[in-house]
């Protein structure tokens, strides 16, 4: 962790909510991708993130400084979105997703990379088969994935992040990816 | 897979998880090459894992910092303590203060259970009272 982020840190403990502001603007995007990808819903995957930051602001005493604060933080966002996940299970029937709407909402949040309709038609079909085959995971393999393969970390700091042995991330990981694979490809086609 | 050993899936899964010997990778290219089975295993592994590097970063909506910054509690205990050492009589005046302010703060955190057990889209905190 770099010495700009310690001082910062320092200051937040001290109740300095602008360099708060700076912890979130450096983690934002992260803490949303994993919320989003975790959850398939960017509406509910905003939410989170702000109460994840919330959370961490109203903990940062918990913070242990000795270890990365990006870890601490991506705990918090994992376990609050596999919380609402399993919140959610209890109350399908009145979180039911009209069908449809989350692709309308996937399609905003796409960086426009200034592609032609067709591609970017191509781009987003595939997105959402992708998030598809992800909301399909058990959550345990699917936080594993997402920190894995959205997040690009290491399996030392995905076993840090989850509280688990690396053995145990493994295991997951490989879990995850031998349903993903059993499922993109289903019917031994390959191109989905 | 009706290749003989299982064997080879967990070569397959130390090359992906880059954990592999330059040994291992070997003998597992060398099976591959001569096997159809792991081959088509092993790409479509790689085939789904690439899809999942391959999506789009997601955008926040421009003004999300500032609104978590309007939820923050407007608490700021040490910068208190830290007035309190400069300014000893105001601060002792100020005592009569702080009860009230404890209620304030756990009405507070109150707020912020709540919404912990009831979902994220029922209540929004709003801050612009402060
Ligand atoms: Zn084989």
């Amino acid at each position: 962790m770099d010495q700009k982020e310690k001082r910062l840190i320092k200051k937040v403990k001290k109740g300095d909510q602008q360099a708060f502001a700076e912890l979130v603007d450096r983690y934002k995007n992260s803490v949303f991708a994993i919320c989003f990808r975790m959850v398939g819903n960017t509406q509910e995957a905003e939410d989170l993130s702000q109460e994840a930051f919330i959370r961490a602001y109203n903990h940062i005493d918990q913070y242990d400084h000795e270890r990365k604060f990006s870890t601490w933080l991506f705990r918090i966002a994992t376990n609050l979105s596999i919380d609402f996940l399993r919140r959610r299970k209890t109350s399908v029937s009145l979180d039911a997703v009209v069908p449809g709407t989350e692709g309308l909402s996937l399609n905003t949040i796409l960086p426009d990379n200034g592609e032609l309709p067709d591609e970017q038609m191509v781009r987003r079909e595939n997105e959402e088969m992708v998030q598809s085959e992800i909301k399909k995971l058990p959550e345990k393999y699917r936080s594993a994935v997402v920190l894995k393969y959205i997040e690009d970390l290491s399996l030392k700091e995905i076993s840090d992040i989850m509280d688990i042995p690396v053995g145990t991330v493994k295991t997951r990981i490989h879990r995850g990816r031998e349903m993903l694979r059993k499922n993109m490809t289903a019917g031994g086609g390959g191109q989905a | 897979m009706s290749c003989a050993s299982k064997k080879y899936l967990s070569l397959m899964n130390k090359v992906l998880d880059q954990e592999a010997t330059e040994q291992e990778e070997r003998i597992l290219y060398e099976h591959l090459a001569n096997c159809v089975e792991c081959r088509a295993h092993f790409d479509e592994l790689k085939y789904s894992t690439d899809l999942l590097c391959r999506l789009a970063h997601p955008q926040l909506p421009a003004g999300f910092t500032k609104s978590v910054l309007a939820q923050l509690p407007p608490e700021k205990r040490h910068a208190i303590r830290r007035w309190g050492s400069r300014h000893p009589v105001l601060a002792a005046m100020a005592i009569c203060a702080v009860p009230m302010s404890l209620v304030i703060v756990g009405a507070r955190r109150q707020t912020m259970q709540s919404r912990d057990k009831n979902g994220y889209v029922l209540v929004k905190v709003s801050g612009d009272q402060t």
